[in-house]
């Protein structure tokens, strides 16, 4: 039994034309058991940017909290919202900080800077930055998610386009994993707004 | 002393328990006869059991897929042949046709595929001789099902995907674990990239989370299926690459087509 896929969890992060798209299932389980049906694993950071954390649920919980209370005086003392890039080497330090006990969770950082270009980011549990210009993805079915963005990401994606590709690419792997499941969130953040979309997938 | 002994060490491996001495200690007497005390230490060697020990499987690599159609079958392969991070070969073949109506792809310990391959093409000659007729492919499928049980308890380390056409013409693909426990499908992915792999062959082949799209497969779609599957496993999978061998069971037989992988 691995303390990553103790509660189980998929994330996948896309970048489109002018956006990007992350996703997650809303399973939360104790091993075998699943406890709850509406647990996403994404929050949101600032007006135009999400983190996710796949791992531990605990440390995924604590984790977005000590970093809402990081973003908050981010913006007091700055007079100005976190960009991502930003956001996540804040991110990757606050992980690094415990190298030695770490939070067993691996985050996804999706968003758009202050220029409106996509950005996307993964990291390991002690922070390791993984940039990446296509897609990113973490959690228990993440090989299986890696065959699906391999097979169905190609650039320039507009958003409804990418909308139906991250969705396939999300709920066709957590299918096969019997840790993920039961639905998916989908949000496409998009320089005017932020389209919110809740999949039904198989719910088992 | 092993006091649990499960019924695979006996056979999956020998153990050679040899002695060496231990570096000899000698006898010392305090040569003082005020002293109450004298030190003494032992002389001569003590030996201590090593073990040598002999692991008989290996993991060879490599990706298989196969998708059954209406009237064809598509067996695909990576050819990649590697044992950890060294690679043995570029070329090397992981699909056999074994009859006009098979092909049978091995992923896993490669030895073990080749004796299986072997096992089973000379049973399909001692049948073709005593029943006068080619094995049919579900035939094929449970004697391959018989003999990998045969070795329950020294398994042919290999999964097998056994693709080609029935008695009636239709495609079919069975998928057997290394004991032999098997069922027939629709499209199967083997190997060590099957988890990239499976999930797209359940989307494009079986439509999974597609109601609008159309349920029947062509060949054309079914190959340039297992090619993407094959292109985007070998970016994301270190055992799959160099090149790829697809084998199309049709009615009028079984034709190959060799591409290009990446190397890297």
């Amino acid at each position: 039994m691995s303390i990553m896929s103790y509660n189980g969890g998929a994330l996948v992060a896309m970048v489109g034309k002018n956006c990007v798209a992350i996703a997650s299932d809303k399973r939360l389980g104790v091993q075998l058991m699943t406890v709850s049906t509406e647990f996403p694993k994404m929050y949101q950071a600032t007006e135009k940017s999400y983190v996710g954390f796949a791992g531990l649920a605990t440390d995924s919980q604590t984790l977005s909290e000590r970093l809402r209370f990081k973003i908050n005086m981010y913006r007091l003392r700055e007079e100005r919202e976190i960009e991502p890039k930003t956001l996540s080497n804040m991110i990757s330090s606050t992980l690094y900080e415990k190298r030695f006990g770490p939070y067993f969770v691996e985050p996804v950082v999706a968003g758009l800077n202050k220029k409106n270009e996509p950005f996307i980011c993964v990291m390991d549990v002690i922070g390791c930055l993984n940039e990446a210009d296509d897609f990113v993805v973490s959690g228990t079915s993440s090989q299986s998610l890696y065959g699906m963005c391999e097979s169905l990401w190609e650039p320039d994606l507009e958003p409804e386009d990418l909308f139906e590709t991250i969705s396939q690419a999300l709920l066709n792997s957590i299918d096969r994993d019997c840790l993920s499941g039961w639905g998916a969130l989908v949000h496409i953040i998009t320089p005017e707004r932020v389209i919110t979309r809740t999949l039904k997938g198989r719910q088992d | 002393m092993l006091t649990f002994r499960s019924p695979f060490l006996v056979t999956w491996g020998y153990l050679i328990k040899s002695f060496k001495p231990l570096a000899a200690v000698t006898i010392a007497f305090s040569m003082n006869s005020m002293s109450q005390y004298a030190e003494t230490f032992v002389s001569g060697s003590i030996s201590v059991p090593i073990e040598h020990r002999f692991y008989p499987y290996t993991d060879n690599g490599g990706t298989s897929l196969a998708i059954a159609g209406e009237d064809f079958c598509v067996v695909a392969s990576d050819t990649r042949q590697s044992e950890g991070f060294l690679i043995n070969a570029r070329y090397s073949p992981k699909a056999f046709k074994l009859s006009e109506t098979a092909v049978l792809a091995t992923n896993g310990f490669l030895a073990d595929g080749f004796a299986l391959v072997k096992r089973l093409e000379q049973r399909l000659e001692w049948y073709k001789h005593s029943h006068n007729k080619p094995m049919s492919i579900s035939a094929l499928a449970q004697m391959l099902s018989t003999t990998l049980y045969s070795k329950r308890f020294f398994p042919y380390y290999v999964g097998n995907l056994l693709g080609g056409l029935d008695e009636n013409g239709r495609g079919v693909v069975y998928s057997f674990d290394p004991v032999g426990s098997y069922k027939p499908e629709v499209c199967r992915a083997g190997g060590s990239a099957a988890a990239l792999v499976q999930p797209f062959l359940d989307n494009q082949v079986s439509f999974k989370h597609q109601p609008t799209a159309t349920r029947t497969l062509s060949l054309e779609m079914a190959v340039k299926i297992a090619k993407d599957a094959f292109t985007s496993a070998t970016e994301r999978d270190i055992y799959t690459g160099d090149y790829l061998e697809i084998f199309v069971i049709k009615r009028d037989g079984i034709t190959v087509e060799k591409m290009e992988l990446k190397k890297d």
